[in-house]
């Protein structure tokens, strides 16, 4: 039969046999099995093109592939040089063995032979009833060694298996190199799954905070007013300070705790002073992203209310307007966060962009002293600057502003 | 063809910047390595194991070791290498590019490794444990010295049966790590140490003992936890910062906390103790054997 006829004949069969082994599916450990047995039993003869013709392989010129046997204890080195050694057709291939002979296919010691050196046996299975006296190596084959045969020195099977049967010996080490196999990931999430995750994920952080800029709002407006001041005026400055308020964070905590270890009192203090530490750091960050939030809010709705937009401006009325900016983009990659490459290059952009305004936020509420000192904040105009007028008639410091700043004798 | 890859490959590099996807799986290999024992007198071995799950146990009759592997071929490789001469064996797997013991991928701690190794030769064993689970049966074995360091690594040592020779001693250096060791009395080891920052360290001396045992323990932050058998006696010397050790039962004297009756006890155990920062704990358990 022609190979063409062979293949499409079994392939016919292999497609057929499994309505028989439907009718038989309930005995699945019995006689049912045997249909599913034959049908794998064709595919694989299908499939399989048979090895190469035994035979040796001819040694390779000087600056061909080369290979040392002597030591078997980098297999992975090994299997790539005899990987890179195989050529198409397999009989092309040449290898030169330092103290051996390379084979080409399945390949056997007799019983009354005896091999002297190393064996490297390529695309093959290796049979040794005699004695092989030094390492034996496969690639792609098993290794057998049978009753009465003997392996000296150490054996690799890449690819392959090594078989003792009976009395068979190998004295060196056997190693056995399997062939990789891809364990595939669990499959990614539906995509509106996905979506509603992040959806969910970004309404209970904006919740979170729209209450916490409540109460902000409502016990500490001054502060959250000086720090949102401070982020308008002196944004830049703010950021730098932040981004060295961010750097200085773990060394100011280390010799905190080192100073209070070196005082035997302090040492005491050293978990207050912790928890205290941590607290601070992070009521400073979420306090000063809030204050960027109203900030910006601020300034969109004076912006709003300039074109004629009756609002009512207030700071919870900024709180939420500024948050709702912020969450822009995260809206965006919670929309687009599944495709890929973009997806990616959104988050990026929305952390960045977070972490950005949240590095002024830090800085403002560094430069204003948690929203004590109004320096930064663009409030107080230098006495220098302002006019005679203006000093005479404006209270500057205070309610009463009875101790208004002396005029300057020119 | 080549060229097909190449765009494959490229495809999918980039697809993988935006999520897991059907490109990638981890390739994982299997390995194994045996040796029959011939004329071994003893043998040194050097244990590394990067991250995953490792058990050592005692090996069958006639091996000498024995590996059965399980790795990510994408970022480690296997290591097998035997000196018939010198009988110094490396083994275990470590993470591709020389970068050591270093975890760098998720993949790494889905490995499994089982050494086995003869329970009738002299046996020293050095293991470098990185991440994972470790869970090492030495019972029965022919130990002569045993030096196990740990990092971020859970790791269960158990001398489950009284061992073979003389175990010189013991040394279990941790590092962000857990480490339970059972049935330190079969062990017999002359010296144990124990040192390293930030671990949780539970030692039962529990089992048959050999011979008065001597702990030396150098510690920061963490735990540590030492579980005596009653009717034995301890002494501790302790130099502390930090951690509060209660001598309830103990005779103080100065830095050395002694059990009533230490002298006449039939076994002892003696701690040199040098603690920062960690909690200090002895327990007493009744012996079961």
């Amino acid at each position: 039969m022609r190979a063409g006829n062979r293949h499409a004949a079994l392939l016919f069969l292999s497609v057929l046999i499994p309505a028989a082994s439907l009718a038989a599916a309930p005995v699945r450990d019995g006689i049912g099995h045997v249909p599913e047995r034959v049908r794998r039993l064709l595919l694989t003869s299908l499939l399989y093109e048979g090895g190469p013709a035994p035979q040796a392989v001819r040694p390779a010129d000087s600056t061909g592939p080369s290979i040392n046997p002597s030591r078997l204890d980098q297999p992975i080195r090994l299997e790539r040089e005899l990987r890179a050694a195989l050529r198409k057709p397999l009989s092309a291939t040449r290898l030169t063995v330092t103290g051996g002979t390379a084979r080409l296919g399945a390949y056997s010691v007799g019983s009354a032979e005896t091999i002297h050196g190393h064996v490297v046996v390529l695309e093959g299975n290796t049979d040794v009833h005699g004695r092989v006296e030094g390492n034996v190596i496969s690639l792609d084959g098993d290794i057998t060694v049978f009753p009465g045969g003997a392996i000296t020195g150490d054996v690799l099977a890449i690819g392959g298996a090594v078989h003792k049967i009976g009395d068979g010996t190998i004295r060196g080490t056997v190693q056995e190199l399997a062939a990789a196999t891809i364990v595939p990931l669990a499959p990614p999430r539906p995509v509106l799954a996905q979506i509603f995750g992040h959806a969910a994920g970004l309404t209970g952080l904006l919740l979170t905070l729209t209450v916490l800029g409540f109460g902000l709002v409502t016990f500490g407006r001054p502060n959250l007013e000086i720090v949102s001041d401070t982020v308008a005026h002196s944004f830049g400055r703010s950021f730098l300070a932040g981004l060295l308020g961010q750097v200085l964070v773990l060394p100011t905590f280390g010799m905190i705790v080192i100073g209070l270890a070196l005082t035997i009192a302090g040492a005491l203090l050293i978990p207050f002073a912790v928890a205290v530490y941590v607290l601070l750091v992070l009521v400073t960050t979420i306090g000063g992203l809030l204050a960027v939030a109203h900030a910006v809010g601020e300034r969109v709705t004076h912006r709003r209310m300039a074109r004629g937009v009756a609002l009512s401006p207030n700071s919870y009325r900024y709180i939420v307007t500024g948050l709702g900016l912020a969450a822009t983009i995260w809206i965006a990659w919670v929309l687009f966060g599944w495709v890929p490459v973009a997806g990616t290059l959104m988050l990026t952009a929305a952390g960045l962009t977070t972490w950005s305004l949240a590095t002024v936020g830090f800085g403002a509420a560094l430069l204003s002293r948690g929203g004590i000192r109004e320096h930064f904040a663009g409030r107080l105009i230098a006495p220098e600057m302002m006019t005679d007028e203006y000093l005479w008639a404006t209270p500057q410091f205070g309610v009463p502003a009875v101790k208004r700043p002396e005029k300057k004798e020119e | 063809m080549r060229r097909q890859v190449m765009l494959l490959g490229g495809l999918c590099g980039l697809y993988e910047l935006g999520g897991p996807s059907f490109c990638s799986g981890q390739a994982m290999r299997a390995f194994s390595a045996s040796r029959p024992i011939a004329s071994e007198r003893f043998l040194h071995v050097t244990l590394d194991f990067a991250g995953g799950t490792l058990a050592v146990v005692p090996g069958t009759d006639g091996q000498l070791y024995g590996l059965k592997l399980r790795y990510d071929a994408d970022h480690s490789t296997p290591v097998q290498q035997y000196d018939p001469r010198t009988g110094i064996l490396r083994l275990g797997v470590e993470s591709t590019g020389g970068t050591g013991l270093r975890v760098s991928s998720r993949a790494q701690l889905e490995q499994t490794a089982r050494v086995e190794f003869s329970p009738d030769i002299p046996l020293v064993l050095y293991a470098n444990l990185g991440a994972g689970d470790a869970t090492l049966n030495l019972g029965n074995m022919t130990l002569t010295e045993l030096d196990l360091r740990s990092t971020a690594t859970r790791a269960h040592v158990d001398f489950s049966q009284p061992t073979r020779g003389v175990c010189k001693s013991a040394t279990f250096t941790v590092a962000a790590a857990e480490l339970d060791v059972h049935h330190l009395a079969h062990a017999g080891c002359g010296a144990i140490r124990v040192s390293g920052a930030v671990g949780a360290v539970t030692l039962s001396f529990d089992g048959a003992w050999q011979r008065d045992a001597t702990l030396a323990v150098d510690l920061s932050m963490g735990g540590l936890t030492l579980r005596v058998p009653r009717g034995n006696g301890v002494r501790v010397t302790a130099e502390r910062f930090l951690a509060p050790f209660n001598g309830d039962g103990f005779t103080r004297n100065g830095n050395t906390w002694t059990t009533p009756g230490f002298d006449q006890a039939p076994h002892k155990l003696r701690v040199e103790l040098k603690a920062a920062m960690v909690g200090i704990e002895i327990k007493w358990i009744e012996d079961r054997r």
